[in-house]
């Protein structure tokens, strides 16, 4: 297998505050890695490692057996940052046929992955006339224009609507497919898990899981039943088993340890209970139970990245 | 163990030449696509001279030259150093502010070249002032210089305007976009009214007399004159270049601390 990042025994600190404590991912080619934690859980620490915006302090990172400090590695790399911001003056054609040439390609590869990423159609329109999630395309299109071989995307679906949130997922799903190895950070975590070959769950700066999606839920024994029933609130948590109880809409969601005695129990104290559901818990649920917090959008010491030394 | 991946040639630098035309035609753009920053590089310059032209060209200076040639000098100066210390300044605190010198940075293409085109799109900019205000010279006053002389002039402004380029450079990769437009002209309008680049400095009082000489503006302008008068232009030559080398370690020690 070959190894498109490798990161060994990375630690990063930011002043007296830990971002990376003892990181160690290999990411192979053709491989989808979802980076998940919650905020300030050193996601985008670790992007800005891999890219070279960083320099590593302890450790080792390597892009394709390569320095990413060293401009002539980041020709393996497709970036798409937090907050990418363009000329204003500069047009979608321009900026992508810049970013082909910066990679070492004809600025002509531009055309087709403006076409691949559905905005062939915005190549005259001005940087500064885009909305928000034409922005996040440009930015994609432009990561994918070099025909990288590690694709480094965080938060790359922000802004995007749902229909170009499944041309993301198709493109992304394709390139791994063609051997791209890939690395994203999304707070919209079942779509990455409907992608990603593996999930790797920071916490704090360490790496508290790392698993296949299914691996990972299937570690929580936690059962969620959903229904419509007569019974209040007050009396669903006094049933034996129950761990919470939420609502929404006329419908009910009990988590639960020992789903079969609750539902037991449930039925004999509401005869009318309708539209029963029983799942296993979601990544979303894996994700809360590992680090106790939600998955975050934006990392709290993203603002620290950036320092050119 | 690692092991190379082979999907494409092995990497090597990027062609700087392609890059570097890349990133000019973008400077280049800017400027051009952003009529604010052409009015108050180009046009302002020019609107100045054609002003004092118009109500001075006509005396004699006191070098014993007309004062439209000296003039030529002096506002060409100015309208250099205007467009070399603001533009690469201002624009790479602006992709800063924005997060397109990010997206550079984790490119393959060396940063060194993005910065070069920041001040290689400039000089465009600074001829066209010195066509513009020669134009407008020769429509008020005819000619008033050899077109070898022009010549020589126009080369000593462009290379003369690099220091401060760099200087522009240093405050853009501190300041904020708006923070190093502001700073700059701060800097800027002082520099060029104690260097007697608008009026000569014999009508300035003596402490800005005495001030001149500090003044790296003061220098470019007696090195633009000496073109014309045939006056000595060592030692000016030097102060510039002394000023080159204050901006490179001042535009280096910015960078090494940039924040992107």
């Amino acid at each position: 297998m070959t190894e498109v990042l490798e990161i060994e025994g990375v630690d990063h600190r930011y002043g007296s505050l830990t971002a990376l404590d003892r990181v160690d991912l290999t990411i192979s080619a053709g491989e989808c890695v979802a980076l998940l934690g919650p905020n300030g859980a050193g996601k985008t620490t670790l992007v800005g490692l891999a890219t070279g915006l960083l320099a590593v302090q302890t450790g080792r990172v390597q892009v394709c057996a390569g320095d990413p400090r060293r401009a002539a590695t980041r020709r393996h790399l497709g970036v798409v940052q937090q907050s990418m911001g363009f000329p204003t003056t500069a047009t979608v054609a321009e900026l992508v046929r810049g970013a082909a040439v910066r990679a070492g390609r004809a600025a002509a590869a531009a055309g087709p992955v403006l076409a691949e990423i559905g905005i062939a159609d915005l190549a005259r329109r001005r940087a500064g006339k885009l909305s928000g999630g034409q922005r996040q395309r440009l930015a994609l299109a432009m990561a994918l224009v070099g025909d990288p071989d590690l694709l480094l995307l965080d938060e790359p679906t922000v802004g995007l609507d749902i229909a170009a949130r499944r041309t993301f997922w198709q493109t992304l799903a394709a390139r791994r497919d063609a051997g791209v190895g890939v690395v994203l950070t999304t707070h919209i975590v079942e779509e990455a898990a409907a992608v990603a070959d593996r999930v790797v769950v920071l916490h704090r700066g360490r790496v508290v899981a790392a698993d296949t999606p299914t691996g990972l839920t299937a570690r929580l024994p936690d059962r969620t039943i959903t229904a419509r029933t007569v019974l209040d609130d007050a009396a669903l948590r006094a049933l034996p088993d129950v761990l919470s109880v939420t609502r929404d809409g006329d419908r009910v969601r009990v988590d639960t340890a020992e789903p079969e005695r609750v539902l037991r129990r449930w039925l004999a104290a509401d005869e009318q209970l309708a539209d029963l559901r029983v799942e296993g818990a979601g990544l979303e649920q894996a994700l809360f139970a590992l680090t106790g917090e939600a998955s975050g959008g934006e990392d709290v010491i993203d603002e620290k990245v950036g320092a050119v030394a | 163990m690692s092991t190379m991946i082979g999907t494409r040639a092995a990497p090597g630098r990027v062609p700087d030449v392609r890059v570097l035309g890349v990133e000019v035609a973008e400077g280049l753009r800017a400027i051009l696509r952003e009529p604010t920053a052409l009015f108050f590089s180009v046009l302002m310059p020019v609107m100045f001279f054609a002003l004092f032209a118009s109500l001075f060209g006509g005396q004699p200076a006191p070098s014993g030259l007309p004062m439209a040639a000296t003039m030529l000098a002096t506002y060409g100066t100015f309208g250099v150093v205007s467009v070399m210390l603001l533009n690469p300044g201002i624009s790479v605190a602006e992709d800063r502010t924005r997060g397109w010198l990010r997206v550079k940075k984790v490119s393959a293409a060396p940063i060194g070249t993005t910065i070069a085109a920041k001040v290689i799109a400039t000089l465009p900019y600074a001829l066209a002032v010195m066509l513009a205000i020669s134009a407008v010279s020769l429509l008020l006053t005819g000619p008033v210089l050899g077109f070898g002389t022009w010549l020589r002039l126009v080369a000593v402004l462009l290379f003369g305007g690099l220091p401060f380029a760099l200087l522009g450079l240093a405050v853009g990769f501190v300041a904020s976009s708006n923070a190093a437009a502001a700073i700059l002209n701060a800097v800027l309008f002082p520099t060029v009214i104690a260097s007697g680049l608008w009026f000569p400095l014999e009508w300035m009082p003596t402490f800005v007399q005495n001030l001149a000489p500090l003044l790296p503006t003061y220098h470019l302008a007696q090195l633009a004159l000496a073109q014309l008068t045939g006056g000595a232009a060592l030692v000016h030559l030097l102060a510039l270049l002394v000023t080159t080398a204050v901006g490179g370690f001042l535009a280096g020690l910015a960078y090494r601390n940039l924040r992107l």
